[in-house]
């Protein structure tokens, strides 16, 4: 009986932790996912406005030299876009949507900042696509600073929290 | 035959989805014969052979009736400019100034549309309203009988001067005269000569990411997108040409690097707009060129026995060459 008791105690308090390190570790993942995609996003300006690399070069390029961890994305664009022969690059953006939010915790404004990218992306000459990169890089910077201070608030509070809950119901439980 | 069809077929296939569905089915003997599709906002497909045009319906019917024609809508020109430019107008910019990309096949497409002016000039195209897609097709060989006529020796050539009214084949010819200075040819006794291409409507070499898309032969340099008379005075600098090769020359300062050439003893090929020597030698700009007598040949094209017949082939003293039997006189 006791050792039926001890597998039922290890068990709630193992699930409510890692259910709030699982919570917890969202807001770490969004941070460092935009610390990518901000570099993600670097390289691409470099290799359309000094470069002038057409954009599918561009796109691999990014995928082969940014943090694999989010430049699969841009590699995901440019098949998207050439396997599919899209009209417009937007399109292949808006395919990635869901991998945004479900694969890498991006939240609405984020990858709103994305497609507002993916709306424009390529379809000016040099001058006004920097522009654009630096636009869309100062709203980055600005969701970056914003991931940090929720990573910052929730993170251990998410975590504790599931070490509490399981403690309390454990607690009830004896 | 099949060579013409594959190309026209890979070229369409480089349109939007709805255009590449209906060109792709135009009768088979037509594919090879289409010289130009145009696409035109709001307006009919066309398409342009054998000096007419024509009207593709829905269907892929090639008609006159152009109650039957389909409506070439906003987006099929937007995604077609988005494809040609593989998604990305700001790496032709440069082209696009100058009114065309050069897409791979060597492909010309000619671009109409609100254009921008800035403080150097041209700087953009905007709202583009047509696209006009001119099918490069390389005839390699069909200068093969002319050469013998052009070269003196093993190591000399004859500068000369290429006369034609437009569409009747002065490029295509020009690009296989380089072609095979420039790799030589041992039954005329041609050893093969450094060629510079001055090719500045990317109409010669086709040139896609630095890479040729038309044979020009093996020892021929390519300045692509300059200006010829820049061209001229790099190639002379750098290159150390046997042979300068330019196309539709006429203008003042090409006359003047054309000089600067022959003082450095570069031999000249070009070719110029006219139906005739005499044309040719009333404008202001050439006729300099002609007192000089700079140039040792003279070939005139027309199309009285289809494209890219030659109609003469006269001397530097204005004396007509006449071919050995057999061989033959046109081009195409």
């Amino acid at each position: 009986m006791l050792f039926l008791k001890l597998i039922s105690i290890t068990s709630i308090f193992s699930a409510c932790t890692i259910l709030g390190y699982y919570y917890g570790n969202k807001y770490t993942s969004r941070y460092e996912n935009l610390v990518c995609l901000e570099q993600c996003i670097k390289i691409l300006e470099t290799e359309i406005v000094y470069g002038a690399t057409p954009l599918p070069d561009a796109l691999t390029s990014v995928y082969k030299k940014g943090k694999p961890k989010v430049s699969y994305i841009f590699e995901e664009i440019k098949r998207d876009l050439i396997g599919n022969k899209r009209s417009f690059v937007y399109e292949s953006f808006l395919e990635l949507e869901a991998e945004l939010y479900n694969g890498l915790y991006f939240k609405k404004e984020d990858v709103e900042i994305l497609l507002s990218l993916g709306r424009v992306l390529g379809s000016s000459d040099r001058a006004d696509q920097s522009k654009i990169f630096k636009l869309v890089l100062n709203q980055i910077g600005a969701q970056i600073e914003e991931a940090k201070m929720e990573k910052n608030q929730n993170e251990k509070l998410y975590r504790s929290l599931g070490v509490i809950t399981g403690i309390g119901i454990i607690i009830l439980l004896i | 035959m099949m060579k013409e069809v594959k190309i026209y077929d890979s070229l369409v296939g480089n349109l939007n989805e709805e255009l590449k569905d209906v060109l792709i089915k135009i009768p088979l003997s037509l594919k090879g014969k289409v010289e130009e599709i145009r696409l035109k906002r709001e307006r009919p497909l066309m398409i342009y052979f054998e000096g007419k045009d024509y009207f593709v319906s829905k269907t892929g019917n090639v008609t006159r009736d152009i109650s039957q024609a389909l409506i070439v809508e906003e987006k099929y020109i937007e995604s077609t400019f988005q494809l040609i430019s593989n998604y990305s107008p700001y790496a032709y910019l440069e082209e696009i100034k100058n009114g065309y990309i050069t897409i791979t096949g060597g492909h010309r497409i000619g671009i109409g549309g609100k254009v921008v002016y800035g403080i150097n000039g041209i700087e953009n195209i905007k709202n583009i309203s047509s696209l006009n897609i001119r099918i490069a097709r390389e005839k390699i060989g069909i200068s093969d009988f002319l050469i013998p006529y052009l070269i003196k020796g093993r190591k000399d050539f004859y500068n000369t001067l290429i006369i034609s009214p437009p569409q009747c084949g002065k490029t295509t010819l020009l690009r296989d005269i380089v072609r095979n200075l420039s790799n030589g040819m041992i039954h005329s006794n041609c050893e093969g000569f450094k060629v510079s291409l001055i090719d500045e409507r990317s109409e010669l070499a086709g040139m896609y990411n630095g890479v040729p898309q038309k044979d020009v032969g093996l020892r021929t340099d390519i300045l692509d997108g300059c200006l010829k008379s820049d061209g001229i005075i790099m190639a002379i600098r750098s290159l150390s040409p046997d042979i300068i090769a330019v196309d539709e020359i006429g203008g003042k300062r090409d006359v003047e690097a054309i000089h600067e050439a022959l003082r450095a003893g570069i031999k000249l090929i070009a070719t110029i707009h006219g139906s005739s020597i005499h044309e040719v030698r009333e404008k202001q700009s050439m006729r300099e060129i002609f007192e000089e007598k700079i140039f040792g040949r003279y070939i005139v094209l027309d199309r009285s026995k289809g494209v890219g017949t030659i109609k003469e082939l006269i001397d530097g003293s204005g004396n007509p060459i006449h071919f050995i039997k057999g061989a033959k006189n046109a081009i195409s």
